[in-house]
């Protein structure tokens, strides 16, 4: 039987901040079969660990594979796994510039197309595009963060707490919005949230984390 | 005009021997005199006036292109890359900030005056000799601010612009744009240094009219010559541009925070 690699796979992860240990993982493999949740309280390591699977914070030792690889070069890295952080920061652009930045940086072509299809898919119009990022309630600003890393097409999309200081109807989009990019492009996202009422309706595969440690897996 | 400011300032002081009650009354008619005068000489077009002006904005223009090409790269590195030293370097350019205009045109006037190394150019007395005093004024400024606008920058920033694939020179660019209102507010402030300074350019111009001569080295000589209507259409040219440059940095500080 043909085992397929998975997605991420961890071995002897450390990571810290000023030489305080903040994550620990012994051995840990992600499958690539669809959406998993990373779930535990406050200080679980559960931000710590998106960061690294987003190579956005270097290990201190161990290593770290994504689909069978060491990824040497952390830039080239970035380019197949997004993250959208717990407060999304929104570039001082108008939203289309905003969306379109991933997009360029990779050197796309078609962004008008791609940055309305973005859009729509978090329930937002075409011409929200000209709107600038001081024109937007939170709720938008986060819908818009979300568009563009949906636009990048990742492998991977990682989202910290999406649900954080967000209405029931906005976080209903983004779930919808997050599965949908799974069915289209296979962009597999990995969820860091404590909110498991909005979880059941993404997903039920679940790494559960405690004090900078897997506490349990259940994928 | 001079017959007129000076039979208004004999007036003024007759009339002031006459009491205190009377005083402030009589000093308020010679004010507003000088400024229907001035502002006569300003719409008028007293070609001594717009000389100052043209000057003034030529040599602002010149200093502040020098202080931003060298200002802005310098700046933006002191503040995002760390070093050996560079807290020392932050420290001598906040020391820089406060820098006496005096002190900058005896030291440059030491580097181009005939007997100093620079004396081979001959920029004693002339726009360029001037403009090197104001640069010394205004990149500190530029400098401090600029490096202030890149390390107070949001802790996500980095973060964002990474994980959307920037890398290299895109990241440094895009890091320099999102301060922008913030470096631009740096360069109004600058230009605003540059413009009210005497010292530099009394010192390194010498006041020569038609040539050197600025608004502001032109109110001080005209004030002390006792054309007080002179002086005051010159004191608004600079109060107009003064409220142009506040204005854009009340904007630039809004659209920065919002």
């Amino acid at each position: 039987m043909m085992h397929k690699t998975p997605l991420y796979e961890l071995t002897n992860i450390v990571c810290a901040y000023e030489d305080e240990p903040v994550l620990q993982v012994d051995s840990l493999a992600i499958p690539d079969e669809g959406p998993v949740a990373f779930v535990g309280h406050n200080g679980s390591g559960k931000s710590t660990l998106l960061k690294l699977l987003s190579f956005l914070l270097p290990q201190v030792s161990g290593e770290l594979r994504f689909l069978g690889e060491t990824q040497d070069k952390k830039d080239d890295a970035r380019l197949h796994a997004t993250l959208l952080l717990q407060e999304p920061y929104l570039l001082r652009r108008s939203v289309f510039e905003n969306i379109a930045y991933g997009l360029r940086a990779r050197g796309e072509a078609s962004l008008r197309e791609r940055v309305v299809e973005a859009l729509e898919m978090v329930g937002l119009s075409a011409d929200f595009a000209r709107r600038e990022w001081y024109q937007l309630s939170g709720g938008e600003a986060r819908r818009v963060a979300l568009a563009s890393r949906l636009a990048l097409r990742t492998r991977v999309l990682l989202l910290d707490e999406p649900t954080a200081n967000v209405d029931e109807e906005n976080a209903q989009l983004m779930a919808e919005a997050v599965l949908d990019a799974w069915k289209r492009w296979n962009t597999t996202p990995l969820i860091a949230t404590h909110d498991l009422q909005w979880l059941d309706t993404v997903t039920q595969r679940r790494i559960f984390m405690r004090r900078g440690k897997i506490e349990r897996i259940a994928l | 005009m001079e017959r007129g400011d000076k039979a208004a300032a004999s007036t003024c002081l007759l009339r002031a021997r006459g009491g205190d009650a009377t005083k402030g009354c009589i000093f308020l008619d010679y004010l507003s005199e000088g400024f229907l005068q001035g502002f006569s000489l300003i719409f008028s077009g007293n070609e001594e006036v717009w000389s100052a002006v043209a000057v003034t904005l030529k040599l602002s223009g010149l200093s502040m292109l020098v202080t931003l090409l060298f200002g802005i790269p310098a700046g933006f590195a002191l503040g995002y890359f760390t070093f050996p030293g560079k807290s020392l370097l932050r420290l001598l350019v906040d020391t820089l900030l406060s820098i006496p205009t005096v002190v900058v045109g005896l030291f440059v006037y030491a580097f181009i005056s005939n007997r100093g190394p620079l004396g081979q150019f001959e920029l004693l007395f002339t726009i360029p000799g001037m403009a090197i005093g104001q640069t010394i004024l205004a990149l500190p400024i530029v400098l401090a601010l600029t490096a202030s606008a890149v390390e107070s920058a949001d802790s996500r920033l980095r973060f964002t612009l990474l994980t959307l694939g920037a890398r290299g020179r895109r990241l440094l660019f895009s890091t320099l744009w999102e301060g922008r209102h913030q470096i631009l507010l740096a360069a109004v402030t600058a230009y605003g240094r540059v413009t009210a300074e005497v010292g530099v350019s009394m010192m390194l111009g010498g006041n020569i009219k038609w040539h050197t001569r600025t608004v502001t080295t032109a109110i001080t000589l005209e004030t002390g010559k006792g054309e007080f209507s002179t002086g005051i259409a010159l004191g608004v040219l600079l109060l107009c541009l003064s409220f142009v440059l506040n204005w854009a940095v009340s904007f630039l500080r809004r659209r920065g925070a919002a």
